[in-house]
């Protein structure tokens, strides 16, 4: 028997010992119904009676100095209720990821900053207020570059002079250091070097940020389109000098996340604050452009790496310095870039690394949590210079990875915790506590037809090329920002009624459908039988933000445990009628049976009528922190089939196959979605995703989805999706997360697969027709 | 030098039918069948992810034509039959067939585009009921899904085509 190790407090429940009835099947999520009936209520839809319209005043400029505010003439509109600013609502501060944040800040650092508030009787009257807002501005040169920023001595602007904070992080290097760098190098047949940059990019999420709020004199409620309820219901009470106990906050449906909503984001705190200041519910819903400028965006990346290895693909040194924009600022600062560097450091066993990445404050838009935010860029450096690397020994791609595959992780799983110290020095060797990476890679080359590479790219006629290319990538599971816990409870009634109480949201992965199918195997019942509390913060016990692809792996053990804990009562009751002792008991399809001999069993429907009518059976669940060892990943490759027009640069991708090991999928239907929907993401960061700025002014230029270029249904390839997964019996059922990061793999994919169909590598994300025809023009006229 | 009077205020009566229900109404001439639908009649249903007629999320049929209700103005809708998602449904609550397959394909995730996808191929359907996949594609290349259920948009779509036979 397989000791059960699930990462929980207190003693973990006994396995099941029996085979699974719901966990693995592909159910339907549990609010397709509301969905597809437009019968969904997101944030923006709640009405409330005597509801005002709020509207958000931002800077135009990049970086500037507020010399005055004038909102006597908004003031004097009819229909206008409140106007907050500066003047009026002096240190006053927001928290965004515990960062203290002024809600309305002197010196503008980014375009977009908020500088007024208005609440009025409708959007027009809102609206029109805003226009009647007189600001002054000292507008100052913006820094935009990191490279020419990184050489000024000149400080960034700080918004809060209570809480600079910045220059702690501002220009300094994280480094991961493990051997000896000169030595690996030393040792090297092959050293290969080049320069990789990527893109500032956007989360597009389909639903604008959007916020109701209701202050009633004892209680702030607020819908929200928010990843974590708890964290937005501290950081408001924080923020408004309110009980925590006293703010409710709620998401029942929200409209696309990916990390944009990770944590209460600033219209929630001024939509409170002018319901407090109104005494009227207030809704305030950004416009798509305000989406773009005031949103967390991706980091943009400047990244040189530098491989050496032997002659028969054994990898003696990596070396990589990161430069990252950190913005006007960043999560937890702009120590997060370290992320660049953890994957670097761990995705391929190496002895001699040398890696450094260095954030810089600049005064573009702030950057946060963006699907796989520095994942995606670290991945898309390491897995396109492991493809130059091969081709430099003459060694096929797959066979290279192979060779240097590991499985051991190098730096721990906790890099989502600030770093103590700027250098991390260490040759240790965790072990992971799964891992199917080469399993992956097989799969998903086989799948695209790897002996295509060698010759595909002469196969089509005319000006088309065809080529084939992979990557692959992991990341770190069940880390996120404090605390780890995370609790779940069960409650069972005298009428049958089952209850699972957990206090996360349902981002649209399926939360509210999983967890139910966790509670509904440990209870042996079936998930319609099981009423899920979720996205409230009344009712429930701290739930992790839905995000870094957390909650499966930080929540299902808790709700595994309270389940079992349910199950226990149950079983103490059932044991006298089936004259059994509890322990020999055992539940499935709504029976409780003897282990031994099954057909003694009992129908839970009588079990149920034996429970206290005025004590329900209540089962906790808490979840405990990660270990020091092993070491937790999800791990996946993808491979892609592109075909280049080489008169046009048009790169159509034709295929992805991709394989990823999440652990055990709970329910492999919604798993595979996530990995289109990572490939959409991925698919627009490899080819036509961009945020691009004026060089003089610091503006975005392209806030909109007309000239920010998403994947539309023409632009999806093929997939197919292969979920390969271990025991890990750290976990509920051995699942881990399975949403966030399957974008990781497709750019550098694509990218190797662009090089097997015309011959050049491109290094500057996204790759698009001009850069191709570019590259082409000069190749053919070099030779 | 903006004005700083009273707002104009521009009403109309008009009528119109929505979802097969007669409705009277005074509305804002400024406004747009989008936001009637939400604020007026409260059909939530109907989605904006943009209000210019780029993300597709608004679409609802105006006379048996898709059309994208973020910049159409109401009182364009005067006398006119709108059909949005909460229209969709048949007798007894019975599901639309492309509900249905939505919902067994897992055609959605976050679900904020999905009454102006279904919208979008209910057209499609009217016009072809039996789309190749490139079809169904086209139809739905205005309507942008972040979360990246095309796939499964296209697959439910197809499915709905062979069970019209």
């Amino acid at each position: 028997m397989v000791e059960s190790k699930l990462l929980v407090k207190g003693v973990p429940p006994p396995a099941l010992e029996r085979e699974f009835t719901i966990v693995g099947r592909p159910l339907n999520r549990r609010d397709a119904l509301e969905k597809v009936t437009g019968q969904a209520k997101y944030s923006g839809d709640i009405k409330l009676p005597n509801m005002l319209c709020g509207k958000i005043l931002r800077c135009p400029h990049p970086r500037a100095r507020i010399r005055r505010i004038e909102t006597r003439r908004a003031e004097a509109l009819p229909g206008v209720k409140a106007i907050l600013t500066k003047d009026n609502a002096e240190g006053w501060r927001t928290y965004w990821y515990n960062v203290p944040q002024l809600a309305f800040a002197e010196c503008i650092t980014h375009e977009g900053q908020e500088v007024a508030a208005v609440a009025a009787e409708d959007i027009t009257i809102a609206q029109k207020a805003l226009d009647l807002i007189d600001v002054e501005y000292e507008v100052l040169p913006p820094m935009l570059d990191v490279e020419e920023t990184l050489e000024t001595s000149l400080l960034p602007l700080v918004a809060d002079e209570e809480y600079p904070g910045r220059e702690i992080y501002d220009r300094k290097p994280y480094v991961i250091k493990r051997g000896d760098i000169d030595k690996g190098f030393a040792e090297a047949d092959v050293i290969v070097e080049d320069t990789y940059t990527t893109q500032a990019s956007y989360h597009g999420t389909i639903q604008t940020r959007a916020c109701v709020a209701s202050w009633d004199n004892e209680t702030l409620t607020v819908w929200d389109a928010i990843q974590g309820v708890w964290n937005s219901k501290e950081a408001l009470g924080h923020s408004m000098g309110i009980a925590p106990e006293k703010v409710r906050v709620i998401v029942k449906y929200i409209g696309g996340g990916f990390g944009s909503k990770a944590w209460s984001h600033r219209i929630s705190f001024y939509a409170a604050k002018l319901s407090i200041v109104t005494g009227r519910p207030v809704r305030i819903e950004r416009t798509r452009g305000e989406e773009f400028l005031a949103h967390p965006r991706r980091w943009d990346c400047k990244m040189y790496i530098k491989i050496g290895t032997k002659r028969d693909g054994t990898l003696t040194a990596i070396y990589e310095r990161a430069l990252v924009n950190a913005g006007a600022a960043a999560l937890e600062t702009n120590y997060y870039a370290m992320q660049i560097i953890w994957h670097t450091s761990n995705l391929h066993g190496c002895p001699n690394v040398y890696l450094e990445q260095i954030g810089v404050f600049t005064n573009l838009q702030i950057n946060g949590p963006t699907r796989s935010p520095l994942n995606m860029p670290a991945i898309f450096g390491l897995e396109s210079h492991m493809d130059r690397v091969a081709e430099a020994i003459g060694m096929d791609p797959l066979e290279f990875r192979l060779k240097n595959y590991t499985n051991y992780c190098t730096v721990g799983s906790d890099a989502g915790e600030v770093p103590n110290a700027a250098l991390i020095e260490n040759d240790a060797k965790i072990p992971y506590s799964s891992k199917t990476l080469d399993e992956c890679m097989k799969l998903v080359t086989k799948a695209i037809g790897w002996e295509k590479r060698k010759s595909c790219q002469i196969a089509p006629a005319g000006s088309r090329r065809r080529g084939v290319g992979m990557a692959s990538y992991l990341t770190f599971q069940g880390v996120g920002l404090h605390p780890y816990t995370a609790y779940a409870d069960v409650e069972i009634k005298h009428d049958g009624t089952i209850t699972l109480f957990i206090g996360v949201v349902d981002i649209g992965g399926g939360q509210g459908t999983i967890f139910p199918m966790i509670a509904a195997e440990e209870l042996g019942v079936n998930p319609d039988d099981i009423t899920v509390v979720f996205g409230d913060t009344k009712d429930t016990r701290y739930g992790p933000s839905c995000h870094v692809s957390r909650v499966t792996s930080e929540l299902g053990p808790a709700v595994l445990q309270a389940a079992a804990e349910a199950r226990r009562h149950l079983f103490e009751i059932a044991a006298p009628i089936l004259g059994a002792k509890a322990e020999e008991l055992q539940s499935k399809y709504g029976q409780v049976y003897v282990k031994s001999g099954p057909w003694r069993s009992v129908p839970l429907k009588t079990v149920y009528n034996k429970i206290d009518p005025e004590e329900p059976i209540r089962g906790g669940g808490a979840r405990a922190p990660n270990p020091n060892s092993p070491a937790f990943s999800i791990f996946g490759a993808q491979a892609a089939e592109v075909e280049v027009d080489i008169e046009t640069g048009r790169v159509d991708v034709l295929r992805i196959a991709a394989a990823h090991d999440f652990g055990r999928a709970i329910n492999p239907k919604l798993c595979v979605s996530q990995v289109q929907g990572g490939i959409e993401f991925g698919v627009g960061f490899a080819l036509s995703e961009e945020g691009l700025y004026d060089p003089k002014t610091g503006k975005l230029l392209n806030k909109n989805l007309h000239q920010y270029k998403m994947p539309t249904s023409l632009d999806m390839p093929q997939i197919d999706t292969f979920l390969v997964g271990a025991e890990d019996p750290y976990f509920a059922y051995s699942a881990k997360g399975a949403g966030e990061n399957t974008n990781a793999p497709t750019p550098a994919a694509i990218r190797n697969a662009i090089y097997n169909a015309i011959g050049i590598w491109f290094n500057d994300l996204p790759i698009t027709p001009d850069k191709i025809l570019k590259a082409i023009h000069e190749k053919r006229k070099g030779g | 030098m903006v004005s700083t009077e009273n707002l104009p205020k521009h009403k109309k009566e008009m009528s119109l039918t929505v979802n097969g229900k007669k409705v009277k109404a005074k509305i804002d001439c400024r406004m747009t069948l989008a936001e009637f639908l939400r604020e007026e009649l409260e059909l939530t249903g109907t989605k904006v992810g943009c209000n210019r007629a780029e993300c597709g999320s608004c679409t609802v049929m105006m006379n048996g034509k898709p059309v994208l209700s973020c910049t159409i103005l109401a009182v364009e809708a005067q006398d006119g039959e709108v059909l949005t998602i909460e229209g969709l449904k048949g007798e007894e609550g019975k599901l639309h067939p492309l509900q249905e397959t939505f919902i067994e394909e897992d055609a959605l995730q976050c679900g904020y585009c999905t009454p102006g996808i279904i919208m979008s191929i209910i057209a499609l359907l009217d016009r072809n009921a039996h789309p190749t996949e490139a079809d169904v594609k086209g139809a739905i290349d205005g309507n942008l899904c972040r979360c990246g259920s095309f796939p499964n948009i296209i697959k439910a779509t197809l499915k709905v085509s062979e069970k019209n036979g």
